[in-house]
């Protein structure tokens, strides 16, 4: 075991350190360690395989789609409208656009159910608009990163209902309505901290808005916001699902593009489609890479372990969930969120349910736990997707992300130990438990 | 013979992307529209949808678009920074040959020789795991490009080349 | 020897339990020579990717579902047809007789061989209405596994085959994506689908089971008597899943009526097995093999 945890991790952290791109990094120290386990031909082939494999989901086509409607969006003049229509809604706070970067991914991401989506269609239209009002791209790339993740939380969640299947069976519709509240809390509490900063640097405010304006922006936006209602009316009404949901989205869009407002024509399509299939598969041949790093690394009985020194740390509950924590956080730099909860689920649910904690309430804390891992180096999709929209360094973006990290950690620490915030919803709305 | 690669790459991942697009919309409305759900779409956009991501991944290498941690090479300079360049080019050939290439292509051929078909389609696997060898030798390909362009200086004038694969 | 054995359930299921048995057995019988490593939970990989390391020797074992298993060896989707199995009788004498062992014998060309059948009950079709004839079916979006004979089935019922990727069943039935779907009752439970699909009806059109497989690789370097001894568990091992995998059913159905308002409806099958029978006729006629498979079990049912 140890053996193989140095082998991999140590190849890792040496080619990333080097310069070497990270999904090659990840797949090559996958396929260095499994030479531990069996021989030449066998490691390559299952390396292979999972590059491939790793990627045949149907969900995972709501990536490329939200991409592409959100470029469209962006380009098509869509995003404008929408934008004035927050600068709005986003009031007469500090910083208005980082809040409204803020909203826009929890109810973007509501929808997409993923990080990725969101971080790239809403900071796709942000990163602009905020640049000209003169943010540090850095500080705008950290605020649409760090909230990217709150539609995971938000319902309807994949994530949530991955959870569920591995645990088999804690009820989707209480993870569902358990969601709401760590969710928005997750929000707000990351509005709060960018208010501050922006207020500190003295980032514009909304100017006060006429009653006039206010009902020709509101007026404008009608259309281009009826596309939440779209998806959601849609999905709701049982006509299409989250994942087909975000071709729908692709069609509305490229409808209001080039029919409704003809802000870009047929022949801009081929470059918007290009575009988002480079970001997309930035972040796609990292997860088809990280799927073979997460085997190699059953393979090596490493999770096994750290279970293990997990419950000959202490008999008392708050040590263990503390570390379960860290340990999650640790996991959770390196790995992407599928792989982490599918392989670290079985392995703390026993050591949690023998500390008397609700499968809902976990099922919560790891989400929001592996949340922060995709925020994080240096292997997070959510941080690479808004680097990579936000035109900024991971370098760069490292620094304005702690202050956000910090309130990220605190609100773990809440959901962690009050199980209230998690489970007072579904026992009020469904009578759970 | 980099342009025309380029722009191969580039009309393929346009047109799956495009039929993947129809095809989604086409599950939709078979279902909800026509009250006939069709049974294929779901595995045709699977499977094109792989096919698209590792042909995109290659394609996004050779635009130098990969994320990496950049510190060591922007702090290196002259031939450390040249010979840095080259050890990462040759790690990437290094999986795109071994991983990909000749774990790939083994198994595509033993997918093959052992006949499983894909359910919906009833098309031999094999062939959608050809993604996987097909984008090792582009990627291969461009890294060929990039480590001929360093070695002959050509690097320093493009700015795209040089921050290449290792930005 | 240490074999790993993956698979995509968890800890807590009962073909879990069952394998687990098989592993300590076989531990016994051959004095801790050869072990049984088992991953629950698809830690090294899909049912299908865990197939194909199988045939390339890079795991040793593989627990899947005849299902799954037509796409590598024709002679399981004899199992997957509709009531082939006239009874849950019928069902055990197959699998655990001569024919379960030319179909777990069938594949050595493919690089694996089956060692066990563990049974995952009846499915039956369940979600907004309950299902009383072939006609209730008409219109209806049921939604099936991407496979060749599920998508059949549907339609000679009369129903529209619609696939749906698993982890989004829950709210396409739930908001109506899809009228209905088809399972063993574990799944009301387990994947609470029960909360959201109010009729459970009792056609019990397929009986599909889980297969263990091992790698030839792996088989071929175990000595004759450790060959027999993993015969042995296996066998002892799938008698001792079947009582606790109608054990789990019947709760299942149990916890479904009571807590989530389940209707459970028993119905006339005769009307169902004439609309599918045209499907082992066609499937007699893809070869030789699989006629005279088809044949065998059937005769097997007096
Ligand atoms: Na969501
Ligand atoms: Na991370």
């Amino acid at each position: 075991m140890a053996l193989a945890a140095l082998l991999l991790f140590g190849t890792f952290g040496v080619l990333t350190l080097l310069g070497v791109p990270i999904a090659f990094a990840i797949g090559l120290s996958a396929a260095v360690s499994f030479l531990l386990f069996m021989g030449f031909d066998q490691s390559m082939f299952i390396v292979a395989q999972q590059m491939a494999s790793g990627l045949d989901s149907f969900t995972l086509l709501a990536i490329p789609f939200f991409i592409l409607a959100g470029n469209i969006m962006n380009r098509g003049g869509i995003a404008l409208r929408l934008i004035s229509f927050a600068k709005v809604l986003g009031g007469r706070l500090p910083g208005s656009l980082a809040h409204c970067n803020v909203l826009a991914n929890m109810m973007f991401g509501s929808i997409s159910g993923s990080a990725v989506a969101a971080a790239a269609a809403v900071g796709g239209v942000m990163a602009p608009l905020q640049k000209k009002e003169g943010y540090d791209p850095a500080f705008s790339a950290a605020v649409n990163i760090a909230s990217s993740p709150t539609g995971l939380l938000i319902p309807p969640s994949t994530t949530f209902i991955v959870y569920s299947l591995i645990t088999g069976g804690t009820s989707i519709a209480a993870l569902f309505v358990a969601g709401y509240v760590p969710g928005i809390l997750m929000g707000l509490g990351l509005m709060v901290v960018a208010g501050i900063i922006a207020k500190k640097r003295g980032y514009p405010v909304a100017p006060r808005s006429t009653w006039k304006e206010v009902l020709r922006v509101t007026a404008d936006a009608i259309l281009p916001l009826s596309l939440v209602l779209i998806v959601m009316g849609g999905i709701i009404f049982g006509i299409f699902t989250a994942t087909e949901a975000s071709a729908i989205a692709v069609v509305y869009t490229l409808f209001l593009a080039l029919v409704w407002y003809r802000e870009i024509g047929l022949k801009d399509v081929p470059a918007i489609i290009l575009e988002s299939a480079v970001t997309t598969a930035i972040v796609l041949l990292m997860i088809g890479a990280s799927i073979g790093m997460s085997r190699v690394m059953a393979f090596g009985d490493i999770p096994f372990a750290l279970s293990d020194a997990l419950l000959g740390l202490s008999d008392n509950p708050i040590v263990i969930l503390l570390a379960i924590n860290i340990a999650l956080l640790i996991v959770g730099t390196f790995m992407d969120m599928t792989p982490a909860l599918l392989i670290f689920t079985p392995i703390f649910m026993p050591v949690v349910q023998d500390l008397g904690m609700d499968p809902v309430h976990f099922g919560v804390m790891m989400t929001l736990n592996l949340c922060i891992g995709i925020c994080t180096p240096p292997v997070g999709s959510a941080l690479f997707i808004g680097c990579s929209v936000g035109n900024t360094s991971i370098g760069s973006v490292i620094r304005p992300l702690l202050p956000f990290y910090a309130v990220l950690f605190v609100l773990l620490m809440l959901v962690t130990f009050v199980p209230e915030i998690s489970l007072a919803l579904p026992q009020l709305l469904l009578g759970y438990k | 013979m980099r342009k025309s690669v380029d722009a191969i790459l580039r009309w393929a991942i346009i047109a799956i992307f495009t039929v993947l697009v129809a095809c989604v919309v086409w599950q939709v409305a078979s279902r909800f529209i026509f009250g006939v759900p069709s049974t294929v779409t779901d595995e045709l956009a699977r499977f094109l949808f792989m096919w698209v991501a590792l042909i995109g991944g290659a394609y996004t290498l050779g635009q130098g678009r990969h994320l990496a941690i950049d510190l060591l090479p922007m702090l290196l300079t002259g031939t450390r920074k040249l010979l840095l360049e080259l050890l990462i080019l040759a790690l990437i050939m290094a999986f795109a040959g071994l991983v990909m290439i000749y774990g790939g292509t083994s198994l595509v051929l033993k997918t093959l020789a052992s006949g499983q078909m894909t359910p919906s389609l009833q098309i031999p696997m094999g062939y959608v795991y050809g993604a996987i060898p097909f984008s090792g030798a582009v990627m291969i390909f461009y890294c060929l490009t990039f480590a001929g362009d360093l070695l002959s200086g050509k690097a320093t004038e493009t700015d795209t080349v040089s921050a290449g694969p290792l930005s | 020897v240490t074999l790993k054995l993956n698979h995509n359930n968890p800890p807590d299921h009962p073909v879990h339990i069952a394998m687990q048995m098989m592993a300590d057995r076989l531990a016994e019988l051959t004095n801790g020579e050869v072990k049984i490593r088992i991953y629950p939970n698809g830690q090294l990989g899909t049912q299908r990717e865990s197939m194909e390391l199988v045939q390339n020797c890079s795991l040793e074992m593989a627990r899947s579902n005849a299902s799954e298993l037509e796409a590598f060896e024709e002679s399981y989707s004899a199992l997957n047809l509709p009531y082939i199995f006239q009874s849950e009788e019928h069902f055990n004498k197959v699998v655990s007789g001569p024919i379960g062992e030319e179909i777990l014998n069938s594949s050595v060309a493919q690089g694996f061989r089956g060692v066990a059948f563990y049974t995952e009950g009846a499915r039956s079709f369940y979600g907004s209405k309950a299902i009383n004839s072939p006609a209730d079916l008409k219109g209806m979006k049921i939604r099936v596994q991407p496979s060749p004979s599920a998508i059949r089935m549907v339609e000679l019922l009369g129903g529209n085959p619609t696939p749906i990727a698993w982890g989004e069943l829950y709210s396409a039935l739930q908001q109506g994506v899809v009228d209905g779907a088809e399972n063993n009752p574990t799944a009301l439970t387990t994947a609470r689908h029960g909360e959201v699909a109010k009729h459970f009806s009792l056609d019990e059109h397929t009986m599909i089971p889980s297969v263990v497989v091992i790698s030839n690789c792996a088989y071929d370097g175990l000595s004759d008597d450790q060959k027999k001894a993993l015969r042995q568990a296996a066998l002892e091992s799938m008698e001792a899943q079947r009582v606790a995998w109608n054990e789990a059913s019947d709760a299942a159905i149990a916890t479904a009526k009571s807590e989530m308002g389940v209707e459970v409806n028993t119905v006339d099958k005769a009307p169902f097995v004439e609309a599918v029978m045209p499907m082992h006729a066609e499937v007699a006629a893809k070869s030789e093999k699989l006629g005279k498979l088809i044949a065998e079990i059937k005769a097997a049912a007096n």
